[in-house]
């Protein structure tokens, strides 16, 4: 149920749309999570559309994660993740292990070590 | 290494892990600090504080099977079990256990949609299914059902509904538990039980009729600790031809109590399918004068008017709701509507948005109020949209319910918002939401942080809050399990009389008492003591 008094509006941030690197790392809430299989960057993209993209995706509509790292970093940093170049996977593994602030962290049974050690790839690319 | 369940010993404990990795496997068995700290409550009320729950081990089953071997290991230790299906009931809990020491029973991997039936509107679903995992299944099969989704729906609809949950949509799904139709329980003792119609071998009505034969008992396993659902079935809204969602606005303060009088008649009427929000306008912000005046408790219509007027016309409330149908009864029903409110003096009437469906992808994501139309997303969370502020930490919901009457809107807004100030925080607004058919639930969202001295004034505050609107005949309709025994002691007419009942039941359900001791504030015999 919705709580009134954390409704936030969604301002516009900068993070303009990028070419997606692979053909599943747009996120999707309508096309069916695609099977953590294939290449270690398909699989990290994967893991990415599936447990991150609800709130991290390229925004700000429909990405409250990129909203606010849009509101801590104030562009100094690119506010969606797959933007960041400057992520490290130990950086990756430990957010989404540890979560921060409002982002429980991600148990084992949502993220693999294996689907986690893919989605680091993914997020730590050049 | 994590301590082992009070009144268990190393060795034995020791014993019951192997055993359990036995049943599921070595990679499903969380015993670690790293691993189990997974399971902590990121918005607990006592972070960090001596009392704070935490799980012992955490163990992941993938079929019903699994999940009764771990029960009967469970009778043979005297193993305290929590069962969590998402585990994403973040402000109620989230994973963690009510009682420390338990051994988390993660049922995420149990994710399978058994069946959907597109002729007959229903579902059935492992505890593990997500509210996403739902709604894509549905859009890439281009099933025309919609969901109902809880907002954030990052959960599952097994979890939601078992702790009574609710949605958006129209009133026959959005109160979660009443959408269910059939349950399948693993029973303490290890017995699997299917309730209504699936009680019967061959039925094929098991998502289709609740009732079955005999006492229907699916209302014990919600809010309790009577076994571990393993399959439920729900019904599942037919995707209408058109919506319409609609604001209602009205100038004066105590405008309120005919609006939701008339649209309380409204919604029983079924005129109103939607859940419908009465939010304020002018009481929502924070200007200081406004603030004061939220925390005054009990500022007159006066007062509140002299501070509208220079809002430059906003006006005092705002109802929102939504239809679904086919276009002309839509037509027909905001038609009724307007004539049904019309006698207010200075209603306003707006249309603020409209679709026809199916929606294209490219649409869905455009939807600005996805919960309305059974669309999951997390797009409610932000921990900051301000640059430079602090992030928001978590927080846990306090959720009165009072009668569908605009006064006793007006009165709980008055009394909570000076507990809040009386107590240094910033007082609340709060809106009267109509989730179900003859009540409003009232959320506050209470910060938590990850300090005690800041958690420690949280806990007043909620405290204060229960106690203060149960004894003004507003309690509580669901809680965070650190506040359970506090809102059981708010029904305890009779001496308890409701609490000794669902005792009664635990001790003869579940005689080793090791499923969820404490939940809702049932304790098995053997753990009376400790409750407290």
């Amino acid at each position: 149920m919705k709580h009134i008094a954390l409704l936030v509006l969604v301002v516009a941030g900068s993070a303009a749309a990028q070419d997606a690197p692979f053909p599943i790392a747009a996120w999707s809430r309508t096309k069916a999570a695609v099977e953590t299989q294939g290449s270690p960057a398909e699989r990290g993209a994967a893991v990415f559309n599936n447990w991150c993209s609800a709130c991290h995706s390229r925004g700000p509509q429909n990405a409250p994660g990129t909203t606010s790292l849009q509101a801590k970093y104030q562009g100094s940093v690119p506010a969606a993740l797959e933007d960041r170049r400057d992520l490290t996977p130990d950086l990756v593994k430990f957010f989404v292990r540890n979560g921060v602030a409002m982002m429980a962290p991600l148990r084992k049974t949502e993220v693999s070590d294996a689907d986690l050690d893919a989605l680091a790839a993914y997020l730590t690319k050049r | 290494m994590p301590k082992p369940p009070p009144g268990i010993a190393e060795r034995d404990f020791q014993a019951a892990l192997r055993e359990l990795q036995g049943v599921v496997g070595r990679e499903w068995l969380f015993a670690t600090d790293e691993d189990v700290l997974l399971y902590r409550d990121g918005y607990s009320p006592l972070w960090g504080e001596a009392e704070e729950r935490f799980a012992s081990a955490a163990v992941a089953p993938n079929s019903v099977e699994q999940v009764q071997g771990i029960v009967k290991i469970a009778n043979q230790y005297g193993l305290p079990l929590y069962p969590i299906s998402t585990g994403r009931n973040l402000t109620y809990g989230g994973a963690a256990p009510a009682y420390s020491g338990s051994v988390v029973v993660d049922l995420k991997r149990m994710n399978r949609i058994l069946d959907v039936s597109a002729r007959d509107k229903t579902c059935l679903v492992e505890p593990g299914v997500s509210y996403f995992d739902l709604y894509r299944h549905l859009r890439t099969n281009k099933i025309p059902l919609w969901i109902d989704t809880a907002d954030p729906g990052w959960g599952g609809l097994m979890g939601n509904a078992l702790d009574r949950g609710g949605g958006y949509t129209d009133i026959e799904f959005r109160d979660h538990f009443d959408a269910h139709c059939g349950m399948e329980v693993v029973l303490p003792t290890g017995e699997v039980v299917r309730t209504g119609m699936g009680a019967s071998p061959q039925a094929k009505t098991w998502q289709l009729f609740k009732y079955g034969l005999g006492p229907w008992v699916d209302g014990i396993f919600s809010q309790s600790n009577f076994g571990i659902v393993t399959k439920m079935g729900f019904w599942l809204m037919e995707e209408p031809q058109a919506a319409l969602q609609v604001s209602v606005t009205v100038p004066k303060r105590r405008d309120v109590v005919p609006l939701v009088d008339t649209l309380h008649s409204l919604m029983c009427a079924h005129t109103v399918p939607s859940q419908v929000t009465v939010a304020s306008p002018v009481m929502a912000g924070n200007n200081p004068e406004l603030v004061r005046l939220r925390g005054s408790g009990g500022a007159s219509d006066a007062d509140w008017e002299r501070f509208a007027a220079t809002l430059s016309g906003a006006p005092f409330w705002a109802a929102t709701f939504v239809y679904y149908g086919p276009s002309k009864v839509i037509a027909s029903q905001w038609e009724h509507t307007k004539e049904r409110l019309s006698g207010i003096a200075g209603v306003g009437f707006r249309e603020t948005a409209s679709y026809t469906f199916p929606l294209s992808d490219e649409q869905v994501e455009a939807v600005a109020d996805k919960a309305r139309y059974g669309i999951p997303s997390l797009n409610l969370f932000s921990s900051r949209s301000t640059p430079g502020a602090p992030p928001l930490e978590g927080h846990i919901d306090f959720s009165p319910m009072i009668a569908p009457h605009g006064e006793d809107l007006i009165a709980l807004t008055d009394y909570t918002g000076k507990v809040y100030a009386d107590q240094g925080f910033t007082p609340s607004f709060v809106a009267g939401m109509m989730f179900h058919p003859r009540t409003m639930i009232c959320f506050h969202a209470v910060p938590t942080f990850r300090n005690a001295a800041d958690n420690t004034k949280t806990r007043r505050l909620f405290e204060t809050l229960v106690r203060g609107c149960a004894e003004r005949g507003w309690p509580i309709y669901r809680i965070h399990p650190v506040f359970q025994k506090l809102g059981m002691e708010m029904f305890a007419r009779g001496d308890g009389s409701l609490h000794r009942l669902h005792e009664t039941l635990k001790d003869a359900i579940d005689p080793n008492g090791i499923v969820s001791p404490g939940r809702y504030d049932i304790w098995p015999k053997r753990l009376r003591g400790t409750r407290g």
